[in-house]
């Protein structure tokens, strides 16, 4: 066994506070899609299974050796995509991997970059537990506060997010935080088409499809120079709006 | 008859031919095929008789045959863009599918292999 919490070093006091009197995650499977994270891919893994046993790493082919740190970290089972297919493909990869594992219950999907905290998602997994839910939605809009989001950007989420009636009808209020929890039923029944980034709209629309009982919850996000430097791009919401309708008129 | 008018009635039937030819793999869907016979049949007639095709082309507004011919061009064109499109949709999802599948086989089969270390230890 190479994935057991206990034999990692502790690398940081202020994460073990995190871990503290937290249940065991032994049920949950942290999903996370990689592509060229080689410079943080390292802390994100190690932050994560220090709270969580089971960590699956996507590669999505990436071309920086972010493969080889997470087989060397020896913390997380590795998938790699033989091509890049994209961040909506690596999470169903991903997710169709986790789902097979006997005793999984619970599924993550986290991104790589570092953005999200470890501890909205034990947040988000026990309401799973507690609640009657079948998603937990992380929004950036829910009181907490977004570190150093840059304003433009939060001025095109909040209108994304008024121009979606679907996320309306929901009651979300960001359909695009790649930070999400969902329990079984959702994992057998998810199918994502979209390769690229418009797997969060496809996400939101398969929600209402399936008539899963979502709910949002508060998370912080720390915008650092690396992620901002990473993020998507006002061009790229175009992409993801043409993926979704054509999606939709092709195969559903 | 004008040289022209043989050589481009030549090339339409060699199309057919290869059309023909080719049927077993073209797994064309039938509107498909009947949209290529009837571009085939109209092409043969406006070229023998051009001034025909002015005539409908006045009926309809459009100056000289020519220009209709080319507005149809351009929307056949549109068309042809938008099928090719969807097209590639659908065979970068099998991709995606087919990449996934070899991914998660790679995966199970590492894991077999690290248990089977794990238990000669």
């Amino acid at each position: 066994m190479v994935s057991l919490p206990d034999r990692l070093p502790r690398v940081d006091q202020t994460k073990a506070d995190v871990t503290g009197g937290t249940p065991d995650f032994s049920d949950t499977w942290i999903v996370i899609p990689l592509y060229n994270e080689s410079a943080v891919i390292w802390d994100v893994l190690h932050d994560v299974s220090h709270v969580f046993p089971h960590v699956v790493c996507v590669d999505d082919g990436s071309r920086d050796g972010s493969a080889d740190i997470v087989a060397a970290a020896k913390v997380a089972h590795l998938v790699r995509h033989p091509v890049n297919l994209g961040q909506g493909a690596a999470i169903q990869t991903g997710v169709e991997y986790a789902r097979g594992m006997p005793g999984a219950r619970y599924f993550v999907t986290f991104d790589a970059d570092g953005q999200h905290q470890v501890s909205d998602v034990i947040a988000m997994v026990e309401r799973l537990r507690n609640e009657p839910l079948d998603v937990v939605l992380g929004t950036r809009f829910g009181g907490a506060e977004a570190v150093g989001m840059p304003w433009h950007k939060r001025l095109v989420l909040a209108f994304i997010v008024r121009l979606s009636a679907r996320a309306r009808r929901l009651g979300l209020s960001d359909a695009h935080n790649g930070l999400r929890a969902f329990d079984k039923v959702v994992a057998d029944q998810l199918d994502l088409a979209v390769g690229g980034m418009g797997h969060a709209s496809e996400f939101v629309a398969l929600i209402e499809r399936q008539g899963w009982r979502v709910d949002e919850q508060p998370v912080s996000i720390l915008y650092t120079d690396y992620s901002k430097a990473k993020g998507q791009s006002l061009l790229n919401g175009i992409n993801i709006v043409v993926d979704n309708i054509a999606h939709g008129r092709s195969e559903r | 008859m004008v040289v022209i008018q043989l050589l481009l009635i030549a090339s339409a039937l060699g199309l057919c031919a290869v059309f023909l030819i080719h049927r077993q793999q073209a797994r064309t869907k039938a509107w498909a095929k009947l949209i290529f016979a009837a571009f085939v049949v109209f092409g043969i007639y406006a070229l023998l008789r051009p001034d025909d095709l002015s005539r409908v082309a006045g009926l309809v507004g459009v100056g000289r045959g020519a220009d209709l011919l080319l507005y149809c061009l351009v929307v056949l064109f549109a068309f042809t863009t938008l099928a090719t499109y969807l097209r590639f949709l659908e065979i970068d999802a099998r991709y995606a599918r087919l990449a996934r599948s070899i991914a998660l086989e790679q995966a199970r089969r590492e894991r077999e292999r690290t248990t089977a270390e794990g238990g000669h230890d």
